[in-house]
């Protein structure tokens, strides 16, 4: 090493970027999905009223669908969705069961304070086929949520409501510090849903559960303000490498 | 909706602990906070039935027994002769007006409506106006009292597109747009139906004479107007729910009787205008279904037992009876919800589930392409759509949160000027980012279109060989359409004249649908999803960095790696980065240059140059100690 000839210059690393942590979150969820059985579907993000309310038995009295929850385009011919739910209802009404899709991507909602962004995104789940139950729906949160968060996780069910779901629940896991976080929403499909899908909710019944990506990814990384993962900052963005 | 603890006891035959009946509640789906006697309910908006003391004790009845704490008066009600016509039936099928006249001035409230007042911390009113509000926190229905000296005309209900202004009891004057459900009086609106009444026909202190209204409105005909005319309005949040349209009769009763407990009353009259035949909801028993939905075994006398604590009335068809009040209630799922809350969802038992699927492999062209340029250093970012400026295709919002923003955007490139803009702000040099995202525009359909941004400027990397360059045209030629036949990514340069900047470096952009990428260029960047790295996360500063060059002299070559190692393994909290930035060997004078570069920034406060300067001894001190080794100048 004492002859300049010996001196080797610095290692030149390859500078890598990094994917957005919120697509790398909910790549990993579809992953985990596709794993359960679950098939990736898309769909576009200005949708009908018709799919993203009405199938969906969301009724036009429903407070979401006010000017001042969805945003309404082109004097109210679409709106933008406001959950990944259509997708599903697009690839039922193409499907016979049984049929197991998984969909996310952006969703909007006309709101912006410090815990709500005005886009943020969903992962959807749905299975449908004869003799699915909510003892069924359990399960599947189990493996859902054993894998997210590790086989100690401690999970309860309580009920909620969503129109497209009957039961309906929302699932909390216990935090380190000693209080319920609520993780997601699901429930077994309305009968009304099917039906408007064409499938005979006499014969056959279906799970579904949805996702708030954001969420996951904030108490995964501990990311504490949700703006954050859009202020396109290289200092965030490159610790997710 | 919040209520004192000890009140709702009173509906309930057992006396359950704070903790218990909080437990019970969520067991139901009531969320709710608790702080000292007070529990502050956030229902689900399908229980509205839920809103009020009775309500909850109705639902807890299956846990606690429920009784009627409150009494109503029981006697013969004389019908009152009143000049009202409903004009919309559709939008109010039942409505009642009780008219009733005290004699002489109230003294003190009851404790049961005083502390309605003192513990959750409402404002009193007026004495008729109080009972009012009292009731509709006891019995979940609102309604609504007019000073009966204003009346003198024939009352009026319609729904029907108005404009015109209107002020309220609270004095707000707001000015009345499209369908409005409304009350009036030669032809004066003088109560926005279900929201909010009116400031002309309100009760006052000296109001010995009161018409009381108490409704049903069609929910649909309610929504959205408290927003819509930015008032707070307790009526409006239940009519938007449903009441009980059975309940109407009771509720007045109980309105005579708390009166009377105030008051001595000189003559109370009712009258009820019912342009509906009230239909029962009936559900076949079908307890084999219930259990298919819930993957249970329940049995027969469990589940008429809880449907009957439930108030569900089994009739003589075996069928059961949906309670008025029970507007979530229409199907088999709806009951065997209302089983599972009561046997508690956790204690329902998991069935293993295989999902039976023909899956199809999924494209992964779009996770090789990200693969590829993250590998070659850039980093992705997600925009909003919204955008301030629009071409001929540019899809409007109707109702845009940030008015400067009204329309979708039809490319990607503002979005990434401005996340280099902003990145360049912040002090970075080497900015390199790409978007992947979904485009719409307007044909004669909505087009969609999937494409890729890619944005760059400043540096060509950090490393020595590196530093001096600059990232341009040819360094994103090569990368993009090196190999590729016909060029398909169309490199520009974005002038700075019209960018508030005073940085220099050239900036270079390209977008490209991503259908138009081969899909087999990309293919040896093969994308695990499943690999995950949860790091954690540490907060970004806010602040600015400061940069400090240094310029190592290594005459003693044994000492070089020493060197490297001492500042690659320097530790420290406002240290964010230092890289080797230049290297030069000078055989001539058998010396090594290494020029270093260190980044300081805090996450907690813009650093001063005493905090730095400590920093660097702790840093340099051991460095400079070595022999052979000097930062001249220094």
């Amino acid at each position: 090493m004492s002859n300049i000839d010996n001196i080797e210059p610095p290692l030149i690393k390859d500078e890598v970027g990094s994917l957005h942590p919120i697509n790398q979150v909910k790549d990993f969820l579809l992953s985990m999905l596709a794993d359960l059985g679950f098939q990736e579907v898309d769909g576009p993000e200005i949708e009908s009223e018709e799919f993203n309310f009405d199938m969906l038995n969301i009724k036009k009295s429903h407070p979401a669908r006010q000017m001042h929850d969805t945003f309404y385009i082109e004097n109210k011919s679409h709106v933008l969705r406001t959950h990944t739910s259509p997708v599903q209802i697009r690839s039922m009404l193409e499907a016979k069961p049984p049929l197991a899709f998984s969909s996310a991507g952006k969703v909007y909602r006309k709101d912006d304070d410090a815990t709500h962004l005005p886009m943020f995104h969903q992962v959807e789940g749905i299975y449908v086929d004869e003799n699915v139950t909510f003892a069924n729906l359990k399960d599947l949160i189990h493996q859902i949520l054993l894998n997210l968060f590790g086989k100690d996780v401690e999970i309860r069910f309580r009920p909620s409501y969503f129109p497209f779901t009957e039961p309906s629940a929302e699932v909390d896991i216990l935090s380190e510090n000693g209080k319920w976080l609520e993780i997601l929403g699901c429930g077994i499909v309305n009968p009304i849903v099917l039906k408007n899908c064409n499938i005979d909710p006499e014969k056959y019944s279906g799970l579904a559960f949805g996702l708030g990506v954001e969420r996951i990814a904030m108490l995964k990384y501990g990311v504490n303000d949700i703006r954050g993962f859009y202020k396109s900052n290289l200092d965030f963005l490159g610790q997710f490498k | 909706m919040k209520f004192v603890y000890q009140d709702l006891l009173n509906f309930l035959s057992e006396k359950p602990s704070k903790e218990l009946l909080s437990e019970k509640l969520f067991q139901l789906g009531h969320e709710h906070e608790i702080v000292g006697d007070i529990f502050d309910m956030e229902l689900t908006p399908n229980r509205g039935d839920c809103l009020s003391l009775n309500g909850l004790a109705r639902d807890l009845n299956i846990f606690f027994g429920k009784v009627q704490p409150y009494k109503i008066y029981e006697g013969d009600i004389l019908p009152l002769d009143f000049n009202f016509k409903n004009l919309s039936t559709d939008a109010c099928p039942k409505i009642s007006f009780l008219e009733i006249e005290i004699e002489g001035a109230i003294a003190a409230y009851k404790p049961y409506l005083e502390n309605y007042f003192s513990l959750l911390g409402n404002n009193k009113v007026n004495f008729f106006t109080d009972v009012s509000n009292y009731i509709s926190y006891e019995l979940g229905q609102p309604t609504h009292c007019f000073d009966s000296s204003t009346m003198n005309n024939q009352l009026t209900f319609e729904n029907k597109i108005c404009q015109e202004s209107f002020n309220t009891l609270l004095g707000s004057n707001i000015n009345l747009e499209g369908k409005n459900c409304i009350f009036s009086v030669d032809n004066k609106i003088i109560s926005l139906a279900g929201v909010m009444g009116g400031k002309s026909t309100a009760c006052s202190s000296q109001t010995r004479k009161a018409l009381i209204e108490c409704a049903y409105f069609k929910p649909e005909e309610i929504i959205g107007k408290s927003i819509k005319y930015n008032l707070v309005s307790d009526a409006a949040h239940k009519f938007e729910r449903g009441v009980d349209i059975q309940a109407q009769e009771k509720v007045l009763r109980r309105f005579v009787a708390i009166v009377k407990d105030h008051a001595a009353i000189k003559n109370f009259k009712i009258q009820t205008f019912d342009d509906t035949a009230i239909k029962q909801h009936i559900i076949p028993i079908d307890l084999e279904r219930v259990n298919k939905i819930l993957g249970t075994n329940i049995e027969e006398a469990q589940y008429l037992m809880i449907l009957n604590r439930l108030g569900f009335e089994i009739n003589n068809n075996n069928e059961v009876n949906v309670p008025s009040y029970r507007h979530d209630i229409s199907s088999q799922n709806d009951l065997a919800e209302e089983i599972a809350k009561v046997l508690g969802y956790d204690s329902i038992k998991s069935k293993p589930i295989e999902i039976k699927n023909n899956l199809n492999e999924s494209t992964s062209h779009i996770h090789n392409i990200k693969n590829f340029l993250v590998q070659n250093g850039f980093s992705e970012v997600i925009n909003f759509p919204f955008a301030a400026s629009k071409d001929n295709k540019s899809i409007t919002i109707d109702n845009p949160l940030d008015s400067n923003k009204p329309y979708i955007r039809t490319s990607l490139k503002t979005s990434l000027l401005e996340n280099l803009l902003s990145n360049e702000r912040r002090q970075n040099d080497l900015i390199k980012l790409f978007e992947i995202s979904d485009l719409y525009s307007r044909g004669d359909q909505i087009n969609q279109e999937k494409k890729l941004g890619i944005i760059i400027s400043g540096r060509r990397g950090h490393n020595y060989a590196d530093f001096s360059k600059k990232l341009d045209f040819n360094y994103l030629n090569q990368i993009l359409n090196e190999g590729i036949d016909n060029n398909i990514f169309n490199i520009e340069e974005i002038s700075r004249a019209d960018l508030k900047t005073k940085k220099k470096d050239k900036i270079f952009y390209t977008e490209v649908l991503i259908e138009n990428i081969p899909p087999d260029i990309y293919k040896d960047y093969s994308f695990n999803k499943e690999k995950i790295n949860f790091i954690k996360y540490q907060p970004v500063s806010e602040f600015p960095s400061s940069v400090r060059d240094f310029s190592f002299s290594i005459v003693d070559f044994k000492k070089y790696n020493m060197v490297i190692e001492l500042i690659s393994n320097f530790d420290d909290d406002i240290l964010k980065h230092a890289y080797v930035f230049d290297f030069y060997e000078n055989k001539k004078l058998k010396e090594i240059k290494v020029g270093v570069r260190l980044i300081f920034q805090s996450v907690l406060c813009t650093l001063s140059e005493e905090e730095i300067q400590k920093t660097l001894h702790r840093l340099l001190k051991p460095i400079l100690d070595l022999e052979g080794v000097s930062v001249p100048g220094l």
